[in-house]
């Protein structure tokens, strides 16, 4: 026996581009997050062949947690067209020799910048959200070492108050997308800047959620049947954007998050912001048969 | 599928790269050594950014993103960030370092001399137009000094921590496997010593060049005087398994040593060194490092205000990602501004109705 038969061939980059090193740290840094839902992890986050920015820390997750039997879906604000999704999943399905897809209920894996799917995910199936700021305290405290003890602390004084602020000075929480959420109970989170419709997905969801930022270097998780709740005063609710009366002038759906398309006569058209739901609608409306899993919005309302 | 047809995805990106790329040309080694020779100062502000030691990779990835230094930094960083690490290389100490140029504005003269060097800091810098015009421009040989400098120098500082000018800090042994590594561990604040002078090893040249600057003109609480600047080869040293040290070749090394007077009756100093031949990098590194220790939290010469805002990946990645769709997140705010809005003129609406006649 030579040593030349215990290794193997030189390649010049590893199954999945990134070398077995960083995929154990990875690995590690994945189950520490999963072990306490919310909780940023630090972790070295290595340079791949994208930019900084671009889905970096979603890309990391995924090499780790891809295998040549995965099933990979990749959106860019609810498209897997969007241009940065299709780069994305080209690098992947390139480098792990996984199967792509853009139908949500095939995918085993699923990167996503922005959107979690309108169809319900399931147990078997792994959302992995690009985030490109980690920290929900950042608007009231930019530096990230401050920022570390106020999460140990669970001091999140500061962020209600800048939602009572809002409250007071609009009439109404003014936080957009990426809208701090707790965890568990414990570690409040940014979501990433999903809408607000997308928060209540990941409640109590039977999908593992990983959110991973590559330029911050952090990750954090929700885990299966975890609770996430966005921080809300007990007498003024919640409130998701105002699209459940919304109808996509493409495929008719309507009772999902749209995509506004101002109209050069005045006014606005409307569009399925989860595109394959969209095509799935047009197809079957075509008369194909087409399998479109339960959603989590039926009728604009929100079905736990 | 005409719902898709408007975005164009894989098809559009594919015909955008060939946009970009067809006018480089073919590339080939020829270029490759070309840009290398020819380019050498730029090589070595690429590497130091991609803290990878290899100017044929440098001058490939130069040739590769069209002389663009931040695609150039991150071609050579995302094929740095997977090899695996072979060795470990001996610290290099100062006293070691075969030695091209060492000034210092602090003394007139040092023990060792001051060595100017290559440098154009004197030369008057008019543009070779003629050049343009068909001729040539032959640069004029050197003429050696009848007494070379001697290759190796003593540093500065060594002087003055003898002379009792600068603290005398006990270096701490460690193992070289366990010195932190930069690439392998995230950046956390405090920072380790070690992660601090490797995240300006590596940091963005144009990056640490506007904060430093700021920091000299006196958002700083500290103004540096250049104690001992040097352009010198390393010899890097590693260790054969069977157990015998040699040296697997020479790097070119710049490092820069700032000094002030501190409160405590004694000179601070500011450290930085790099890859490659790069002044202004390492002076504005260092003087950054100088002002570190007293800057308060936020400051722009804070520790961690300048290592994450001066990495040079990280910075532009995030720079030029503004270009990528962000329709999603605008929507979720245009919903909360319609919806605010709406409900002040419904409030008015009310106020106005219930005004008694």
């Amino acid at each position: 026996m030579s040593l030349h038969d215990l290794t193997r061939p030189w390649a010049a980059f590893s199954y999945g581009f990134l070398d077995a090193e960083a995929k154990r740290e990875m690995r590690r840094k994945l189950i520490k997050a999963i072990a306490v839902p919310g909780c940023q992890m630090p972790y070295a986050s290595r340079e791949v062949p994208i930019a900084r920015g671009w889905g970096t820390g979603g890309l990391q997750v995924t090499l780790t947690l891809v295998n040549p039997t995965s099933v990979i879906k990749v959106i860019d604000q609810g498209a897997d067209d969007s241009v940065n999704a299709a780069s994305i999943r080209r690098f992947l399905t390139r480098v792990s020799g996984a199967r792509e897809t853009w139908d949500t209920t095939e995918a085993s894996l699923i990167q996503s910048r922005h959107r979690v799917p309108e169809e319900r995910l399931r147990a078997d199936q792994v959302l992995v959200l690009q985030v490109p700021n980690p920290e929900p305290l950042r608007p009231v405290q930019p530096n990230m070492s401050i920022a570390r003890q106020m999460h140990a602390d669970a001091d999140y004084a500061r962020l209600w108050l800048v939602l009572y602020e809002q409250i007071v000075r609009a009439g109404r929480i003014m936080q957009g997308a990426a809208y701090p959420s707790m965890v568990n109970g414990r570690h409040v989170m940014t979501p990433s800047p999903i809408p607000r419709w997308d928060v209540p997905k990941l409640n109590m969801a039977q999908h593992l959620t990983i959110l991973s930022a590559g330029r911050e270097k952090r990750l954090y998780a929700v885990p299966p049947f975890t609770s996430v709740v966005p921080l809300a005063f007990s007498d003024v609710p919640y409130k998701v954007e105002d699209h459940a009366a919304l109808t996509c002038a493409r495929s008719g759906l309507s009772g999902y998050f749209m995509n506004e398309i101002p109209q050069a006569a005045g006014g606005s058209a409307y569009e399925t912001s989860d595109s394959n739901l969209g095509i799935k609608a047009i197809r079957r409306a075509g008369g194909e048969t087409v399998e479109i899993a339960p959603t989590w919005y039926q009728g604009g309302e929100f079905r736990p | 599928m005409a719902y898709v047809a408007a975005r164009g995805g894989e098809r559009a990106i594919e015909q955008a790269e060939r946009l970009y790329r067809e006018p480089l040309g073919e590339i080939d080694a020829k270029r490759v050594a070309g840009i290398r020779q020819s380019l050498p100062w730029l090589l070595d502000r690429v590497m130091g950014e991609a803290s990878l030691y290899d100017p044929d990779m440098a001058a490939l990835a130069l040739a590769q993103a069209g002389g663009d230094l931040y695609e150039a930094v991150l071609l050579l960083r995302a094929w740095r960030s997977t090899q695996p690490r072979l060795g470990i290389a001996t610290p290099v100490t100062q006293e070691t370092l075969f030695t091209h140029r060492r000034i210092s504005a602090a003394f007139k003269d040092i023990p060792g001399g001051q060595i100017l060097g290559p440098t154009l800091d004197h030369a008057h810098r008019l543009l070779a137009t003629s050049v343009l015009q068909g001729e040539s421009l032959a640069p004029v040989p050197v003429e050696p000094a009848s007494q070379p400098a001697p290759a190796r120098q003593p540093s500065l500082a060594a002087w003055q921590r003898v002379e009792g000018l600068v603290a005398n800090v006990l270096r701490a042994e460690v193992a070289p496997e366990d010195i932190p590594d930069i690439t392998r561990q995230p950046l956390l604040f405090p920072a380790t010593r070690a992660h601090a002078l490797q995240s300006l090893a590596r940091a963005d040249t144009g990056g640490v060049l506007a904060l430093g600057y700021a920091a000299m003109r006196g958002y700083g609480n500290a103004h540096p005087t250049v104690n001992e600047l040097r352009l010198a080869e390393a010899e890097v040293m590693v260790r054969h398994p069977s157990g015998i040290s040699f040296s697997a070749g020479r790097v070119r090394v710049s490092q820069a040593e700032v000094t002030t007077k501190g409160k405590g009756g004694q000179l601070d100093l500011g450290f930085a060194a790099t890859f490659g031949w790069n002044e202004v990098k390492v002076i504005a590194a260092a003087t950054l490092d100088l002002n570190a220790a007293a800057a308060p939290k936020g400051s722009p010469v804070e520790e961690e205000f300048v290592l994450y805002h001066t990495e040079p990946v990280e910075a532009s990645g995030f720079c030029i990602h503004f270009k990528l769709p962000h329709y999603v997140t605008f929507q979720s705010a245009l919903d909360a501004l319609r919806d605010a809005k709406a409900e002040v003129w419904e409030e008015a609406d009310s106020q106005t109705e219930t005004v008694p006649a």
